[in-house]
């Protein structure tokens, strides 16, 4: 009963784990990216208080926040064909990763738009910037620094979430940990690769969001 | 390594005949329970949940079944009590490790003999026997196990009907799913052109949703038993017992009567009467 650890198994499992390992990361990086937009475009109808649009985002991100993922996805997966929206696997994996991180991504950027000070928009309306303008050239790159390690936060839980998949049969790199499990029964070894693997991807995806705060940062830096 | 089991079990059931004076009723001949087991106090079995007739949740969403009447007698015979048991709902994909990570002390799950399971865990004696169908939709063309070529199969994870269809069918697309549910949702929404699993199981969906219909060929012939840790040689004897006491007192048969509907009992019956399994597997 007790195995030991096999780590030829281990090297085995190497080309499936990256079939699976590909398909996280496309999913993931679709998913973050699409989440970035709405929650840039989200925060702004925010902080604008657009009426009736602040209303409906609102709504979604309570909506989105107060329930498990795992629902939404089978909302996604099994619940919209029914009305007429059948997606597959994939972009119903993509579709749910991007609601969900839209959501958490809305409350990131406009925290960081709040952030900026008061008199900054006093004084952009004194010179007449429209509010498009004060958007773009003061509270976007000011707001934007501030929420970078929000958004980071709210993307890496997108690529962990994105394990979540496997309920819809989505061949992601814990399905196909699972699917191996399931005929091999190494526990120990399949789920300590992928472990290892997750903690890569997001110690990759930390570094990345690091180089880009850090070259944010630049004009900022004192000598 | 049955056949040897089968003898230590004879061996054994006569000598329980011989001392039966000292036994108590409940426990006549059957081996004695581990100490590992007496000492944990109940018995903690993974069952079904979504497996009808088998194991399954009812309205209530308790645990119902003709497996998980069986945990619950095994539980009986040895501690006295039907309800020191626990059990645990098991799929597919996650029994063995359930099982090898110490969660469970026995698989009574569906659990089909294969090669593979048993390099890692030991079967107790075949218990039941089945084969494989494939369920389509009402409108579909597909007559034959060949017409899935290029075609998407529903299949559970983990289940046995995986490496039929790469060996038989490698050009079939497998979308692996995990519950019985989740299966026939996606074949109804057309997510694949088929839906293969045990017949037992798919026979009553067949009848129940006019949508769908079963092709009809039988594969995958296979047999049941229950799934045990290895080297647990004392445990395997004494479920070994049970479940062929609870067989031979006539208890599987009654509960199959309580669990099945009236028309199918006589088919389930059968399934669990290794006397009537086809000697030819394929």
């Amino acid at each position: 009963m007790a195995q030991s650890f096999d780590i030829d198994y281990v090297i085995a499992s190497v080309p499936a784990l990256i079939d699976g390992l590909g398909m996280t990361a496309l999913v993931s990086a679709l998913s973050i990216t699409f989440a970035i937009v709405i929650g840039l475009v989200g925060a702004g109808f925010r902080v604008f208080r657009v009426p009736i649009v602040e209303q409906i985002l609102f709504g979604y991100v309570e909506f989105i926040r107060n329930t498990p993922l795992l629902v939404q996805i089978f909302f996604i997966f099994y619940g919209l064909p029914p009305l007429g929206l059948r997606l597959s696997p994939f972009w119903s994996a993509v579709l749910a990763l991007t609601l969900w991180g839209g959501a958490f991504n809305i409350e990131n950027f406009r925290g960081g738009f709040v952030a900026v000070a008061k008199g900054l928009r006093e004084a952009s309306q004194a010179l007449g910037f429209n509010r498009l303008l004060y958007l773009r050239l003061i509270a976007l790159p000011l707001g934007l620094r501030v929420a970078i390690p929000s958004v980071l936060n709210t993307s890496v839980s997108v690529l962990k979430n994105s394990a979540y998949m496997q309920a819809i049969g989505l061949a992601e790199l814990t399905f196909v940990a699972m699917d191996r499990l399931s005929s091999d029964f190494r526990t120990l070894e399949m789920f300590a690769s992928i472990g290892l693997i997750y903690l890569v991807l997001v110690l990759f995806l930390s570094w990345l969001a690091r180089r880009l705060e850090a070259h944010l940062q630049r004009p900022f830096r004192t000598a | 390594m049955f056949k040897k089991q089968g003898l230590a079990l004879a061996v054994m059931m006569s000598l329980g005949v011989l001392t039966a004076g000292s036994a108590n009723a409940q426990t006549q001949g059957l081996p004695p329970l581990p100490d590992a087991i007496k000492k944990q106090g109940m018995l903690r079995a993974g069952i079904k949940c979504d497996y009808p007739p088998d194991g399954f949740l009812d309205a209530q969403g308790k645990n119902q079944g003709v497996e998980v009447n069986l945990a619950k007698q095994i539980a009986a015979y040895a501690f006295g009590n039907a309800d020191k048991v626990e059990l645990t709902c098991v799929t597919a994909a996650n029994r063995i490790p359930s099982l090898q990570g110490g969660k469970i002390d026995v698989i009574i799950a569906t659990l089909g003999v294969t090669e593979e399971r048993a390099k890692v865990i030991d079967f107790g004696e075949s218990y039941a026997w089945g084969h494989s169908d494939v369920l389509t939709t009402q409108d579909s063309k597909i007559t034959s196990l060949k017409d899935f070529a290029g075609k998407t199969v529903i299949v559970m994870k983990g289940a046995w009907q995986i490496g039929w269809f790469e060996k038989n069918v490698p050009t079939a697309n497998l979308l692996k799913l995990d519950g019985v549910a989740d299966g026939l949702q996606a074949l109804l929404q057309n997510r694949a052109d088929g839906f293969a699993h045990d017949v037992e199981v798919l026979r009553p969906v067949a009848k129940k949703n006019p949508k769908v219909k079963l092709i009809g060929e039988a594969y995958m012939l296979g047999t049941r038993a229950v799934g045990i840790r290895k080297d647990e040689k004392e445990w395997a004897a004494y479920v070994n017992a049970a479940v062929g006491k609870a067989k031979k007192d006539g208890l599987v048969n009654q509960w199959i009567r309580q669990y099945v509907e009236p028309d199918m009992q006589d088919m389930v019956i059968e399934y669990w009467d290794m006397n009537k399994a086809p000697k030819t597997a394929s």
